[in-house]
């Protein structure tokens, strides 16, 4: 497993948002975690980013415990986050953003050339069509185009974890389903990717395994191609579904 | 079997290092020894003759590695053998002269009025490529077997044998395949899909068809009528005379035409056109677990303006086959979208010549 949440519990003061979440992720597939607003997604991400400290369980990466004390360990390990408020810059283009922060990398001494060809070389490799000028600033592309950059900077630095939070929230339809290829070819590459939705369609359209939280507990994980929609409501909704779910004779969560 | 045993060992040769040439681009003697368990000498006799024959060419490449030398990299010529290629629509005609090593040479469509026959317009297209290419092959939307359609929703055919037709209008042999196998071996060929053993296309034009293709190769009985599955007994009437298949049922959509009103008043929170979606996306789901059950396919391709009907549906979709397949079946099978998009029919009609030379050289 490339990641492993076992126990996983976080407090913010008294109240447990997270109360012993166990995940696991493999490289090649997209998880998709879901629940009701509130539910927990965010700050389980948050834990893993390292932007939130976590009070109970271990995170473990290819096997081994970690302490992910912030984004820098994160991105040491692999795990790359985009957010819904991407961390792009408006006055860059293209090419300059996706190499922001890593051009002091050791060993690196690209010349600008040398970048817009290894950027051409990424969006060609996802297949990315849509971006025609890489030397545009990040502030004239559109919604879409904004996230494809954002997720093509997880493949162009080699992330092994890619963490999608909300990523289609504020597109159009074209446009969700344009980041919906994406995300599913991320892990036909080989990454693993947990992504974060309340659309079920896009959450059927990507996912090899379903995550529901209820009220900061997992109460199932489920494989895709065995569950019905109608189910993941329920689990959404109430936590558990049939014989799934909290409180039911048998956990549909992995062990 | 008149050949003697070395003779017929070299053509073999021969025709496997084209197709891997072929298939995987450009790359050096030493890459092709190894991909084709070949010794040295024998591939450099390969080589020797084939680029004599005009077939190869080798090239200094990019340097690669730390070291920067320069590499030796064995490439096809594309003029040597060429193959044409045409999508036959409702409304247009598309035309694709494809050369050895996949290079795309000409490119052309023209639209077609309403009603007409297409094969006129073949010859024009096609102009004197057709004549002098190796193979010719026509994609066509329907069912179709051995150079006959047996039924196409989008044409309006009928047990139409289109190959003799298409011969008459240009005056050579053509292969005739479905548009949805046709697309599925470009995707296998050219797209995502090379590691799908048993790999099922859906096409949504004017019609609902699929194709399966097996190691990427067209199998005769391959071309499936997707359309014309009933999924509601007793339903709306069929252009086929049948009631309440997939097609009919869909038909409020105008195949295609108002889906993305449709879409885009559901995600806007229109009720009624959310209701829709979710009856067409449940209706094309319990299709699908019937041809699953029947094929057993390891990866489905949503083509056409299937994409955007799945994409936007695939809940209702993935919930109907969980319900209609078992597990076995369900649990290693990947749904995807193609990544030639418009191009894959063309592409794939193309490599459909393609394997069928490589078939003859052997
Ligand atoms: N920094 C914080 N301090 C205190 N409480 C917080 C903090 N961050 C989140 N919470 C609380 O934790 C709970 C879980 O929030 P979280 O953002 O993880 O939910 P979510 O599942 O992502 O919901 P949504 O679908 O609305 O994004 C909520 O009750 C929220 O109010
Ligand atoms: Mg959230
Ligand atoms: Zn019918």
């Amino acid at each position: 497993m490339l990641l492993e949440l076992t126990g996983l519990s976080k407090r913010f003061g008294p109240v447990e948002v997270l109360s012993d979440v166990d995940l696991a992720i493999d490289a090649g597939e997209v998880c998709a975690l879901v629940g009701d607003n509130g539910a927990g997604k965010s700050t389980l991400v948050k834990c893993v980013a390292g932007i939130h400290g976590i009070d109970g369980g271990a995170i473990t990466v290819d096997g081994e415990a970690r302490h992910i004390t912030g984004p820098r360990d994160a991105a040491a390990l692999g795990i790359e986050v985009v957010y819904q408020d991407l961390a792009l810059c408006d006055n860059l283009d293209v090419v300059e953003n996706l190499f922001l922060g890593r051009e002091k990398m050791r060993g690196m001494m690209l010349d600008d050339d040398a970048m817009e060809q290894l950027a051409a070389e990424t969006l060609s490799s996802l297949a990315v069509r849509t971006i025609r000028n890489l030397r545009q600033p990040v502030a004239s592309l559109s919604g879409g185009q904004r996230q494809t950059v954002a997720i093509a900077k997880a493949v162009l630095w080699n992330s092994r974890l890619v963490i999608l939070d909300e990523p289609t929230a504020a597109l159009g339809v074209a446009q969700t389903r344009q980041v919906l290829e994406l995300i599913r070819r991320l892990a036909d590459q080989g990454l693993a990717v947990l992504y974060i939705s309340h659309n079920l369609n896009d959450v059927f359209a990507v996912a090899d395994r379903i995550a529901a939280l209820y009220l900061g507990r997992m109460a199932a994980v489920l494989d895709a191609a065995d569950a019905t929609q109608s189910q993941v409501v329920e689990l959404i909704t109430s936590g558990r579904s049939g014989t799934l779910g909290l409180g039911a004779d048998t956990n549909g969560a992995r062990t | 079997m008149a050949l003697p045993p070395a003779v017929e060992l070299r053509r073999r040769n021969r025709a496997a290092l084209l197709q891997q040439l072929h298939r995987h681009g450009p790359q050096t003697r030493a890459a092709l020894t190894e991909a084709l368990g070949l010794n040295r000498s024998t591939i450099g006799a390969l080589a020797t003759e084939l680029a004599e024959s005009g077939h190869i060419e080798e090239t200094t490449g990019q340097s690669t590695g730390s070291a920067g030398r320069p590499s030796t990299l064995v490439a096809c010529v594309p003029q040597s053998i060429t193959v044409a290629a045409v999508e036959i629509r409702a409304d247009r005609l598309r035309f694709a002269l494809v050369g050895l090593g996949g290079e795309v040479l000409e490119r052309s469509e023209t639209a077609l009025d309403e009603g007409a026959d297409p094969m006129t317009a073949v010859s024009v297209i096609t102009g004197g490529t057709a004549a002098a290419s190796a193979e010719a092959v026509a994609a066509v939307p329907g069912l179709v077997d051995e150079g006959t359609v047996a039924h196409s929703t989008e044409l309006g055919w009928i047990d139409r044998d289109a190959a003799a037709d298409l011969e008459a209008a240009t005056g050579r042999e053509w292969q005739v395949v479905d548009t949805a196998t046709a697309a599925a071996v470009g995707e296998w060929t050219r797209g995502d899909a090379r590691d799908s053993r048993k790999l099922l296309y859906l096409h949504g034009g004017r019609g609902l068809t699929a194709g399966l293709v097996i190691e990427g190769r067209a199998q005769r009985g391959g071309s499936i009528q997707l359309g014309h599955i009933v999924v509601e007994p007793g339903g709306r009437e069929c252009a086929c005379g049948l009631r309440g298949c997939l097609e009919a049922e869909m038909e409020a959509f105008g195949f295609g035409e108002d889906f993305e009103t449709t879409t885009l008043a559901a995600g806007m929170g229109d009720a009624a056109a959310r209701d829709r979606l979710r009856r067409f996306g449940e209706d094309l789901g319990w299709a699908l677990g019937a041809v699953v059950t029947a094929t057993g396919p390891d990866e489905i391709l949503f083509g056409g303006w299937l994409r955007e009907l799945y994409l936007s549906t695939a809940a209702p979709v993935r919930s109907a086959l969980a319900e209609t397949t078992l597990p076995h079946l369900r649990s290693k099978l990947r749904l995807r979208t193609p990544v030639l998009g418009d191009e894959g029919a063309l592409i794939g009609a193309a490599e459909t010549g393609f394997a069928a030379l490589f078939d003859q050289m052997r």
